[in-house]
């Protein structure tokens, strides 16, 4: 009888009903579509950053981030061939990329300029799909001295594809090294800081200059992310004299985004709880007024306070459930819409080229949405509750 | 026929004997004092100039003490054998230079002003070229700074003239002139064309530089 | 005065403050309601007879005296404590009728039944008994809104009768109807006071409703006349 009761006061005044659904249903719609773009970002940057730079997991000789190094790759991996095979065995692995970082000097013949190198097997890095080239080609499968310049370094250098230009850099036993190489293309991953200094290598061309058959990690791709864990285990069963870094513990941008949105949304979240919970409550309020007469002769022919409050307190439920269920409906549709459109938002920090608007609608995100509705109209119809329970009977029976 | 054999017989010990002891008498010409101190003019073609005092002992030890510009004048750079310290009035502490870093500016002459033939180097072989002797040197150690170095040796002086430095690849990178017996040294940079340093030595004079001096702790502090 | 009336009223006082001025609304008031009486409570506006009622009805306080309502002392126990009192033991009639709008008549009447708990085929059987007594069986499923002041009236009655009470209070119930109507009604309260023996106080100024009383207790400025003190059923 109560749901009755509920229900039918709910329906009594449709325009203030209507009012308060639709501010719940603002705010379920809100939850909806910010939660899923932030899903969609974060899904977007990790597997970018995953595929497109660090790998699902890092593999290192045992030793390499916790003793220093007096030398370069003193810590490097010795046999990769049988590790990487060893490795590849496992099906949920994609595939193993080897990479070497290196610092030096880069010459053209009349300055030098300081160059950070990653140093990897050409294929592989293609297959990786991380850059933009925008001029010459990408890195050619079997010339060890061909490389490739960030854009900012190449006019730094005044070079372009054709041009030779020299790396010098300590070998792994310290002593000095250098080494003509051509340049084969330019390319840009978007952030200035990088392009700026960026030299891509062919493996075969870092170990020439560092005069070592050593590699410095095994990157692992697998075909999920959801396996990292479950893959990184069985690595370490199969494999001593190594250690392996998730791609959790290399991508801090990534958790800095991650925490700056959560961070945006959340005071973003609150702000709209707030004003459903203030409005709600203020509908609600206005209805037990307007019903104190009601309210006065409900308590005079028995009604106890508390059934009283869970009168109004299943009003808000009553809201709430309709609203939520509206909310997810016109949430779930209206993010369908947008994922069928056109919009372009701009770079997000660090990049340089904009991107679609997606929503991503996942099942938590649906029912977080319903649940804040509700819980949220519950909460609001407490206090106004409380105040009908506490009325004194002949007061709200006078009571116009 | 026999001679010919004959003088490759003798030849060959005598070869490695001779340039062993070309090295030591070329080494000790350059350095003809255990501990000393020396005061340096460098000038690069640019037409920067600084000023240091170098303070040696042995082949392997010295402290350099910048003395001009201004700007450099309080900074201290002390040089082992396997690793470099710079010590900065700003700093509390002396800063570790790696090899790389090594690469740039100044430390990279350096390097090559204080190499040491006759303790990191073999010679490969002797010859002459234009009344010099003519010695290939290979370094003793990978951690060494330039893997091959070819002296041009002056044959009644015993002094180096000039000397061409290369890397693991094989590619030169510096090549040095001495002259005036070694206190005037030019180092040309050849991966940039037409940088050159000139190093000036004068007031070469003995002094009793303390073990403890080449220490990073000590650097600065007196 | 009987061994065992309904309703006992000792000494009771009660005032209210108006602004800073504090007024006496009853004085000194000594009443006993046995049961089966149907008395009417009279005087004019002001004289504090509606706030007698309510206090006879548990839904106010008294500041001074002592009440006690079917050989229960409810003087000193809160008013909404003694919501299992109003209703199991009394029932309610109101001047401006006091329906739930968004029920229709049948679920008016069956308010007070769920609130007791009562199960589904018993409730049935008494609402419907009661929708016959008061001659609205054709419009059960009316609201409120539908229905004519008389009818409203009706339906009132019969959710005070459902939970077969021992006392109803009602403060004017005829005030709002015409004189016809107003006549049919207290025939109805009449009858069913009869058939029932349940013990009805009335406050009126109705002359007609005055009449139709057992006994009439006047009260005027909040004390009552000495006869209705000293009455005795």
């Amino acid at each position: 009888m109560t749901f009755k009761l509920a229900f039918r006061n709910v329906l009594r005044n449709r325009r203030r009903s209507a009012i308060t659904l639709l501010v719940i249903v603002f705010g379920a719609v809100g939850l909806i579509l910010f939660g899923g773009y932030k899903a969609r970002t974060f899904y977007a940057l990790r597997e970018s950053t995953i595929r497109g730079r660090i790998g699902h997991l890092q593999v290192f000789e045992s030793g390499y981030s916790k003793k220093e190094a007096q030398k370069p790759l003193e810590y490097g991996l010795d046999d990769v061939t049988s590790l990487r095979k060893s490795i590849e065995r496992d099906p949920r692995v994609k595939m193993t990329a080897a990479q070497i970082t290196l610092m030096g000097l880069i010459s053209n013949g009349e300055k030098s300029e300081t160059f950070i190198a990653t140093a990897v097997e050409p294929a592989k890095d293609h297959a990786m799909n991380n850059q933009r080239v925008t001029a010459g080609t990408d890195l050619p499968a079997n010339e060890s001295d061909a490389v490739m310049l960030g854009a900012g370094l190449a006019k730094s250098m005044h070079a372009k594809p054709g041009d030779y230009l020299t790396l010098m850099s300590t070998t792994t036993s310290g002593s000095l090294n250098a080494m003509d190489v051509r340049v084969a293309g330019i390319f840009t991953i978007g952030v200035k800081e990088f392009d700026d200094r960026a030299v891509k290598m062919p493996i075969a061309g870092a170990q020439q200059l560092l005069n070592t058959t050593k590699v410095e990690k095994l990157l692992v791709f697998l075909d999920k992310t959801e396996d990292t864990s479950a893959a990184h285990s069985a690595i370490l069963g199969k494999v001593s004299g190594i250690e392996i870094k998730e791609w959790s513990e290399l991508a801090p941008f990534y958790h800095q985004v991650v925490a700056l949105y959560n961070g945006i949304f959340g005071f973003l979240g609150i702000v709209v709880f707030a004003i459903v919970v203030f409005s709600v409550a203020n509908t609600i309020l206005m209805s037990v007024f307007e019903r104190t007469r009601e309210i006065g002769t409900l308590m005079a022919i028995g009604t106890s306070r508390s059934r009283l409050r869970a009168m109004f307190v299943t009003e808000g439920v009553a809201i709430g459930i309709i609203g939520g269920i509206l909310g997810l409906t016109l949430g779930a549709l209206l993010a369908a819409l947008i994922n069928r459109g056109n919009v372009m938002l701009p770079p997000p920090p660090g990049y340089t080229v904009g991107y679609r608007l997606q929503i991503m609608l996942q099942p938590a995100v649906l029912v977080t949405a319903f649940l804040v509705s509700f819980v949220t109209a519950t909460i609001s119809s407490i206090v106004p509750a409380l105040k009908a329970s506490r009325m004194k009977i002949v007061d709200a029976l006078g009571h116009i | 026929m026999k001679r010919l054999l004959f003088a490759l017989f003798i030849a060959t010990p005598l070869f490695a004997q001779d340039a062993a002891s070309i090295l030591t008498r070329v080494d000790a010409a350059r350095n003809p004092l255990t501990s000393f101190s020396v005061e340096v003019q460098l000038t690069t073609n640019a037409g920067e100039s600084s000023k240091f005092r170098v303070y040696g002992k042995g082949s392997d030890r010295s402290v350099v003490e910048f003395l001009a510009p201004a700007s450099e004048k309080g900074k201290f750079l002390l040089m082992l054998r396997d690793a470099m310290w710079i010590y900065l009035p700003s700093a509390s502490r002396p800063i570790r230079i790696s090899p790389l870093q090594r690469l740039m500016g100044q430390a990279s002459n350096g390097d090559v002003a204080r190499t040491n033939f006759m303790t990191d180097y073999n010679a490969t072989s002797v010859a002459t070229d234009n009344g010099e002797w003519l010695l290939d040197l290979a370094a003793k150690d990978p951690s060494i700074a330039y893997a091959r170095v070819k002296l041009w040796v002056d044959k009644t002086a015993n002094e180096p003239v000039r000397a061409d430095f290369y890397v693991v690849s094989g590619k030169l990178i510096k090549r040095a002139h001495y002259h005036d017996h070694g206190r005037r040294v030019e180092i040309e940079d050849l991966l940039r064309t037409g940088n050159t340093t000139v190093m000036q030595y004068s007031s070469l004079a003995a002094r009793e530089n303390p073990d403890k001096m080449f220490t990073k702790d000590a650097l600065g502090k007196w | 005065m009987t061994s065992n009336p309904l309703v006992t009223l000792e000494g009771v006082g009660k005032d209210y403050r108006l602004g800073r001025v504090r007024v006496r609304a009853l004085d000194g008031i000594d009443l006993a309601i046995a049961r089966g009486e149907l008395v009417a409570i009279a005087g004019p506006s002001g004289s504090g007879k509606t706030t007698l009622l309510n206090i006879i009805g548990c839904i106010d306080k008294p500041d001074a005296g002592r009440v006690v309502i079917d050989g229960a002392d409810v003087t000193a126990t809160p008013l909404h404590r003694l919501s299992p009192l109003r209703l199991h033991t009394l029932g309610f009639i109101f001047q401006t009728f006091n329906l739930i709008p968004v029920l229709n008549a049948y679920e008016n009447i069956e308010y007070p039944l769920l609130l007791q708990k009562l199960p589904g085929r018993e409730r049935d059987a008494r609402v419907r008994r009661w929708l016959e007594e008061v001659g609205l069986a054709a419009q059960s499923k009316q609201r409120p809104d539908q229905l004519s002041g008389g009818q409203r009236q009706r339906v009132a009655i019969a959710r005070a009768m459902v939970t077969e009470p021992k006392l109803v209070l009602a403060d004017e119930p005829t005030a709002n109807l015409d004189s016809d109507t107003a006549t049919h009604i207290l025939d109805l309260l009449a009858t069913i006071n009869q058939r029932t023996g349940t013990t009805f106080v009335f406050s009126t100024h109705d002359a007609a409703l005055m009449q139709r009383a057992q006994r009439v207790v006047r009260i005027k400025d909040g004390r009552l006349d000495a006869p209705a003190a000293a009455q005795a059923a």
